[in-house]
C-alpha cells in the first residue's frame, strides 16, 4: 500500500507513545499518529520534539522536512540510510567527473524539463490563449540543447525556456493573478508565493523520493555540488516542477480554491496565509496521487510514483549504462 | 568454450571455496542460485548492488513464513558467510519457500547447498524442500544428474556476473511479483 504524507500546521509538541507517533496541540488537542502509515512528515507550525520521536521516525524509514516562518523550506531531519552502497556513490562521482557522461545526463535531465514546460503550455494553447510561438520557441531552446558540451551553456538554455514559459503564465492565470516576473527571496506577489510554495513541496518530495535510494543526494549533475541544497534534488525537481507544481498552481487558481485574501503581504513580501497553505497542500496531496498508466511498467502508478521511478531510471543508467529515462509527460 | 575449460571454473571455484586463506573472485550465495534460475537479469543487478524497492512486503512475507515454520524442529547454520541453511532433527537441510510456483529455483538452491556441504566441507546430507502454506514437501538428494546440474549453474552464474552490461530486458510471467521491477523496466 502506498503511503501518505502528513503534514502538522499546529504549534505544539511531537513525542513517541509507544510505537505510535503523538502530537499534542497548544489548543490541547492530542492526535495519535500511527507511524507505519506515514510516507514523509511535514511540519510547518512550531513544534518541539526529542530524539525519542526522532528515533521512532528513524526506525520507519520517515523523513521529516521542516518549514520555518511563513514556512519557508528550513531543512530535513532525514533517516538513517536503509540503502548502503559505496559501489553506488562511486559510479555516481565518476557519472559526474566525466565530462561526457555528466554533459549526457544533464542533457537528458533539462531536455525532460523543457519537455514537460511545454506539454503545460501546449495544454492551454488554444484552450484560452494562442501560445504558438511560444510552444515552437521551448521547441527550439529543446532542439539546442544536444548540441552544448558546456553545463553552463546548458543552464543557460534551461534559464531561456524557463523564461519563455513563465511568460505564459500572467495569461493562463484568471485575474487578479498575474505573473509578469518570476520573483523570491521574498515573492513579490500572490502567483509568485504559489510557485516558491509549490516548488518546495516538490524540491522535498524529490528529497523523500532520493533517500529511498543509495544515491548520494548532495552529487547532481545540472546543478553544482557547491550549492546550498541537495543538488540532485534540484536537478530531479526541475523535471518535475511543471507536472507537479505548475498544474496545481493552474488549477488552485482557475477555479478560485485559493482567493487573494488566502495571502498577507510583510516586510515587502507576499506569503500564504495558513488556510491558503492548507489548501494548496491539499490539492498538491492530491496531485501526488494521480494515476497514470505506465507504458514500461504496465500498472498504473502515482505521480509520486514516477519521482520514485525516475531516481530509479537514473541510479540503473549510473551503474549499468542503461539509458536513463527522466520522466517526460506522456499522458 | 571446450569442456576443459567448462570442467576447470568449478574447479577453479572449488579450489578457492577450499583454501581458508582465499576467496573465490564471484563468490556463489544460495540466493544467487535462486535468481540465476529465475532472472539473469535480475541475478547481475543483485551482484552490482542495485538496491530493490524495499517497501514491498513480498520480501516481509517470505520473512515471516520462514521465520516462523517448524522453528522448533531446525536449526540455522551460517557457513563461510556464503550459505545460510537449516538443518531438520533429523539431519536433512530444509529449505522453506512461501509458494511452490519457482519450484526449479528453490530445488536448486537446496542443492547448491548440498553440493557445497559436500563438495567443500566433506558433510554428505539430504534435502527437503518444504511449502507450509501448502503443505506439501519434497525430497532432494545429490546423485551424478542433480550434480552437473549444479556444476551447470555455477559456470552459468560466473559467466552472467562476470558481463559488463545487464543481461537485455525480457518480460517473464512473474516480473509483476518481482522486486526488481521497477529498477528493470523504467
Amino acid at each position: 500500500m502506498p503511503k501518505d504524507n502528513h503534514h502538522i500546521f499546529a504549534d505544539g509538541e511531537l513525542s513517541r507513545n509507544e510505537g505510535t507517533l503523538r502530537i499534542d496541540t497548544l489548543d490541547g488537542e492530542t492526535e495519535y499518529l500511527p507511524v507505519e502509515s506515514v510516507d514523509t512528515l511535514y511540519l510547518h507550525g512550531q513544534i518541539d520534539f526529542n530524539t525519542r520521536a526522532l528515533g521512532l521516525l528513524n526506525d520507519h524509514g520517515v523523513p521529516v522536512h521542516v518549514f520555518g516562518w511563513k514556512d519557508y523550506y528550513r531543512g530535513s531531519y532525514l533517516p538513517k540510510r536503509e540503502q548502503v552502497s559505496g559501489n553506488t556513490v562511486v559510479e555516481q562521482v565518476r557519472a559526474y567527473d566525466d565530462t561526457d557522461r555528466r554533459l549526457r545526463i544533464a542533457h537528458d535531465i533539462i531536455a525532460a524539463s523543457i519537455h514537460n514546460m511545454r506539454a503545460n503550455i501546449q495544454y492551454y494553447d488554444g484552450r484560452t490563449e494562442d501560445f504558438g510561438s511560444a510552444v515552437d520557441r521551448l521547441e527550439e531552446q529543446k532542439a539546442r540543447i544536444f548540441d552544448t558540451t558546456e553545463i553552463n551553456e546548458l543552464r543557460g538554455i534551461e534559464a531561456t525556456a524557463r523564461k519563455i514559459y513563465y511568460r505564459c503564465f500572467d495569461r493562463i492565470l484568471r485575474d487578479p493573478f498575474e505573473l509578469t516576473k518570476r520573483e523570491y527571496n521574498p515573492p513579490t506577489n500572490e502567483a509568485n508565493a504559489l510557485i516558491s510554495f509549490l516548488n518546495s513541496m516538490v524540491y522535498t518530495t524529490c528529497v523523500s523520493a532520493i533517500r529511498k535510494t543509495a544515491l548520494d543526494p548532495t552529487i547532481g549533475f545540472v546543478h553544482e555540488p557547491g550549492e546550498r541544497r541537495f543538488t540532485l534534488s534540484l536537478d530531479i525537481a526541475d523535471i518535475f516542477k511543471p507536472i507537479l507544481a505548475d498544474r496545481v498552481l493552474f488549477r488552485l487558481v482557475n477555479r478560485q480554491q485559493v482567493g487573494i485574501d488566502d495571502f498577507e503581504s510583510e516586510l515587502g513580501g507576499c506569503l500564504l496565509t495558513e488556510d491558503g497553505r492548507a489548501a494548496v497542500l491539499e490539492a498538491f496531496e492530491e496531485t501526488l496521487d494521480r494515476t497514470v498508466e505506465h507504458p514500461r511498467l504496465e500498472r498504473k502508478v502515482s505521480y509520486k510514483t514516477l519521482v520514485r521511478t525516475d531516481v530509479y531510471s537514473l541510479k540503473k543508467h549510473i551503474l549499468t549504462g542503461e539509458p536513463y529515462r527522466p520522466t517526460e509527460r506522456w499522458w | 568454450m571446450d569442456e576443459d575449460d567448462d570442467k576447470s571454473i568449478v574447479d577453479r571455484y572449488l579450489a578457492a571455496e577450499r583454501d581458508p586463506h582465499r576467496d573465490p573472485k564471484t563468490p556463489i550465495t544460495g540466493l544467487m542460485v535462486q535468481y540465476y534460475h529465475v532472472c539473469e537479469r535480475e541475478l547481475w543487478f543483485m551482484s552490482r548492488g542495485l538496491d530493490i524497492d524495499r517497501e514491498t512486503t513480498n520480501i516481509q512475507r517470505g520473512s515471516y513464513v520462514d521465520e516462523n515454520s517448524y522453528d522448533d524442529r531446525r536449526k540455522s547454520y551460517q557457513i563461510n558467510g556464503r550459505i545460510q541453511l537449516d538443518v531438520l532433527d533429523s539431519g536433512d537441510v530444509m529449505e522453506v519457500k512461501v509458494s511452490s510456483t519457482l519450484e526449479k529455483p528453490a530445488r536448486m538452491q537446496l542443492l547448491y547447498y548440498l553440493w557445497y556441504l559436500d563438495e567443500v566441507l566433506d558433510i554428505e546430507k539430504d534435502g527437503v524442500l518444504a511449502y507450509p502454506k501448502e503443505r506439501k514437501r519434497e525430497n532432494v538428494e545429490l546423485n551424478d544428474e542433480t550434480r552437473s546440474e549444479v556444476e551447470n549453474t555455477i559456470r552459468g552464474i560466473i559467466e552472467v556476473v562476470e558481463r559488463d552490461a545487464p543481461p537485455e530486458l525480457e518480460k517473464k510471467p512473474y516480473c509483476d511479483a518481482c522486486l526488481y521491477q521497477d529498477i528493470c523496466w523504467v
